[in-house]
């Protein structure tokens, strides 16, 4: 690793820290800022306004702001994130424990399906261009960039699940299966494996494919049109002229030399679209069962639930922010014009 | 770099002292409410005693308050208002009839269970509404103007449209003008305990099944403040108190005609209509029997012999839900699932009959004895009975679980406490009840969740488990796993005492995050049984399934609006 190298790594990672920083401070002064407390969200006017006030005291509410922000930023430098306010008061970790893998286990196929099948289908329309395909592809394009993610996974819970019943409908695993089902890593793909237990592991297989389907498909239009504009232009490109004379194979100029050349916007939009994928998750996980991050985000923005909310905000940001990263330094690897 | 650098530190800068600036401020800031008058903030929450409030006429008096500010509501405009309302209309252009027109706070089928607003208004008297605002001195230009407030997630897509046709309604005096306004669940919640809204909608679900848990928390000066009713009566009081205290089926049913009666030319909130559930189950599944007390008992449940079982075993039953689990933990759980779980894993002293109101002895070993003056109950328990993991039961554990539900202030715990005043346990088969007065509706309350006694082994003294690992009480079943948002394991407990020992020896909840996924999934056999909340689109989807059979439960889920009776204002 070369000294300039390490250097931009280490000041990226610096930026990274007020980032989060800044995020997490928001979010803890705009969730308190707006109406409502966990308690009532939770409980409704069925408690008294003495009792409510019991369970604030009991769970540090009715101290000044300055000092829950300040422990609240203490625990998050000693990587504390506390416990729930809602819902059983369990440990955040825990709860995260649970949640993150799932969420993990889900957007990493979409990624890789968005990545893969958008990319290859843009450089394809690319190449020939204006022909039946081409069309083709970009009103495909339009199309599932414009279906609403449940609409989208609503049709495909009812053809291929009810109608045609080849794939299971919702949640993560088959029902009975997971009652003999001891996670240890809440990534059921990794615990199954880990188990040897082979039928949960088709199970978990056959309970992801609709979702990842769902939220990849969703993000597969915007990478389609980019990589086709992309590769027209470097398709007209000096050295793709020049690669034609000298006789260079055509699929070789095109998926070699052209598609390189195109990695740059398209590495800037999976940094991007990462964020996005996110916050289609919690659609996806919606209408899927499927008990991730994105759920357990907006049960808990509505229930109020302070230390839950900052903590998944704060983890999101914390992935936003490697990925870019990540992306930042790929981006060396694949333009040979980019040194640190 | 360095230009980016000072650039974030600045912003850093501007960031900081925004949050300075938050953090002088109070902690609670609530957000402003432009329509609010000043005074309310100062308007005290109704003091119960008001010794010389003339009865019947004038429930609020606000004697030593400056000359301006006026209570909003009066009674006339109350009644101007309920009268100008049609439910039928309501239930028929919304909800296609699915929903049934409330015409009291309590439901038809309860004890002592009237109808005094169809009594006295009819289905709708227009006229009578347009006669009083008349009297009050309003015209077609100088209408009564008010805000309707509600929250147009919490209780459905629906309700925008319910208040729709009422605004049309009450509009249609041509005196009479509503400003429809709606705020998100958590902030309305706030809006309307802190009384910044003058009338609004809201939902009610009953604690225990007597017509006390619909009157008194909205009609009583002590208890209609939590509710936002803010309504205070002495002669109101005084007809709840009487209700309350006997155990005289006669007078009760007298009490409780006389409370309707005047509930009707009151008005402290409008009853308007009854939300029904549904359950659905797949051909070959029987014994889904959930009656009026809206007890659903898992242990009744079975299969048929030509039945195809989602789990492919007739000793598993899968049911299916979108509610979520609060807490297990007896002396803290507040929620109808919950509690559904909870008289599943354990028996209160006092139980129903399956699918039916009738009250009987549930771990008590027959109905309980009442002294004289009704403030003491006298339980004697069955003997022999064990929780789950082999641990006998004892009268020690009710006093235990009183104990714990003082002493830990859990969610139910208020509940309870405005009623009973102390437990003990003589001897290891006796459980004494002393409440804090005669309440002849306490059978009904010993037959709820908070009165299942819980495991000591489980749930400490310390602490509130909200999540136990296993739950071994000493009902039908145990449960013996749970994974939070996927599904919750319940098994035969080999221990229960009781003669309806579960016919199906496995049940598995299965807990989906929206009614549509778990309609399809009932549809297509992933579980046996949809239950709450499927809600009217997916039921009447559902109803043209073959091999389905939709039953429309009448639950006792009520929707009302409310009169804030010490909204203030200075502008009348």
């Amino acid at each position: 690793m070369s000294s300039s190298l390490r250097n931009f790594l280490i000041t990226r990672i610096f930026l990274t820290i007020p980032m989060i920083w800044i995020l997490i401070t928001m979010v803890f002064f705009v969730m308190r800022v707006l109406p409502g407390d966990p308690i009532r969200s939770q409980l409704g006017p069925k408690v008294s306004e003495e009792q409510a006030n019991a369970i604030r005291e009991r769970l540090g509410l009715n101290r000044p702001l300055y000092v829950q922000y300040f422990d609240f930023l203490w625990k998050m430098v000693t990587l504390d994130f506390g416990t729930a306010l809602t819902q059983g008061e369990r440990p955040i970790i825990d709860e995260l424990g649970e949640k993150l893998p799932a969420t993990i286990e889900l957007t990493i196929p979409a990624m890789a399906f968005t990545a893969i099948f958008g990319i290859a289908s843009g450089a394809y329309a690319a190449k020939n261009r204006k022909k039946p395909i081409d069309y083709g592809l970009r009103l495909f394009s339009i199309a599932v960039y414009s279906i609403p993610i449940f609409f989208m996974g609503l049709l495909f819970q009812i053809i291929f699940s009810v109608r045609i019943p080849i794939l299971p409908l919702a949640g993560r695993m088959d029902t009975l299966m997971m009652t003999n089902f001891q996670p240890i890593t809440h990534f059921y793909i990794l615990d199954s494996i880990l188990q040897g237990n082979w039928s949960a592991f088709w199970s978990c297989i056959s309970h992801l494919i609709l979702p990842s389907l769902t939220l990849g498909l969703a993000l597969t239009g915007v990478f389609i049109r980019l990589t086709r504009v992309n590769m027209i232009e470097m398709l007209q490109a000096d050295f793709i002229t020049a690669g034609r004379a000298r006789g260079l194979p055509e699929p070789r100029l095109v998926y070699k030399h052209a598609l390189r050349n195109t990695f740059i916007p398209i590495l800037t939009l999976i940094g991007l679209q990462f964020a996005i994928l996110l916050a289609g998750a919690v659609l996806t996980e919606t209408t899927f069962s499927w008990p991730g991050m994105g759920r357990y985000l907006v049960d808990r923005i509505e229930l109020r639930d302070y230390t839950a909310v900052q903590a998944t905000i704060g983890v999101f940001a914390f992935f936003v922010a490697i990925i870019s990263l990540a992306m930042d330094f790929l981006y060396a690897f694949v333009d040979p014009r980019i040194r640190y | 770099m360095n230009k980016t650098m000072l650039y974030k530190l600045g912003v850093v800068l501007v960031l900081l002292s925004i949050m300075l600036a938050a953090c002088g401020a109070q902690p609670t800031a609530a957000p402003e409410e432009p329509e609010a008058p000043v005074a309310t903030e100062e308007a005290p929450v109704e003091e119960p005693a008001e010794p010389e409030a003339p009865a019947e006429t004038e429930e609020v008096v606000e004697p030593e308050e400056p000359a301006e500010p006026q209570v909003f509501w009066t009674k006339e405009l109350r009644q101007a208002i309920a009268a100008s309302i049609d439910r039928e209309v309501i239930v028929d252009r919304v909800f296609e009839g699915r929903n049934a027109p409330a015409y009291h706070m309590v439901p038809p089928g309860y004890p002592y269970a009237t109808e005094a607003f169809l009594d006295k208004y009819g289905t709708r008297d227009l006229e009578l509404a347009k006669q009083i605002l008349t009297d009050l001195g309003y015209t077609t230009d100088n209408p009564f103007v008010f805000e309707l407030w509600y929250p147009p997630e919490h209780y459905g897509t629906t309700t925008a449209d319910v208040m729709q046709v009422i605004k049309e309604q009450v509009e249609e005096t041509g005196l009479m003008k509503v400003e429809l306004k709606s705020q998100n669940w958590a902030e309305y919640v706030d809006s309307f305990v802190a009384g910044k809204l003058p009338m609004f909608m809201l939902g009610w679900f009953p604690d225990f099944a007597d017509p006390d848990t619909w009157l008194t928390p909205f009609a009583s000066c002590l208890q209609s403040p939590d509710n936002g009713v803010n309504y205070c009566n002495e002669k109101m009081d005084e007809l709840l108190t009487k209700g309350a205290a006997s155990s005289d089926p006669a007078v009760r049913e007298a009490t409780y005609k006389e409370i309707g009666d005047l509930y009707a030319v009151e008005v402290p909130t409008i009853p308007m209509f009854w939300e029904p559930e549904f359950v659905t189950v797949r051909n070959g599944v029987e014994g889904v029997k959930i009656g009026a007390p809206f007890e659903f008992n898992y242990n009744i449940v079975n299969f048929t012999a030509d039945a195809s079982p989602a789990s492919g075993s007739a000793d598993t039953v899968i049911i299916g839900t979108t509610d979520e689990v609060n807490s297990l933990d007896a002396n803290d759980a507040y929620a109808t699932h919950d509690w559904e779980i909870l008289k599943n894993t354990g028996v209160p002293l006092l139980t129903y009959v399956a699918g039916e109101s009738e009250l009987v002895p549930g771990v008590a070993a027959e109905m309980p004895t009442v002294s004289d003056d009704g403030k003491t109950y006298t339980f004697k328990l069955r003997e022999g009975v064990m929780f789950a993991d082999g641990t006998p039961l004892t009268s020690a554990d009710f006093v235990y679980s009183w104990d714990r539900l003082n002493a830990l202030e859990g969610q139910v715990s208020g509940l309870i406490q405005i009623y009973v005043e102390s437990v003990e346990a003589p001897d290891d088969l006796t459980v004494v009840y002393h409440l804090k007065d005669s309440f002849g509706f306490f059978p009904a309350l010993a037959a709820t969740a908070p009165f299942v006694p819980v495991n000591p082994n489980n749930f400490p003294m310390d602490s509130i488990v909200q999540f136990p690992e296993k739950l071994d009480g000493i009902g039908p079943y145990r449960m013996t796993s749970y994974v939070a948002g996927e599904q919750m394991v319940l098994e035969a407990n080999p221990n229960y005492f009781g003669d309806d020992k579960p016919i199906i020896p496995k049940v598995i909840i299965r807990y989906f995050a929206d009614p549509t996924t778990m309609s399809q999934a009932v549809e297509k056999g992933e579980i046996d049984v949809a239950w709450r909340i499927l809600g009217a689109v997916e039921a009447t989807r559902l109803q043209s399934v073959e091999g389905l059979t939709v039953t429309k439960i009448d639950a006792p889920t009520l929707r009302y609006l409310v009169f804030n009776c010490t909204y203030m204002t200075g502008a009348e």
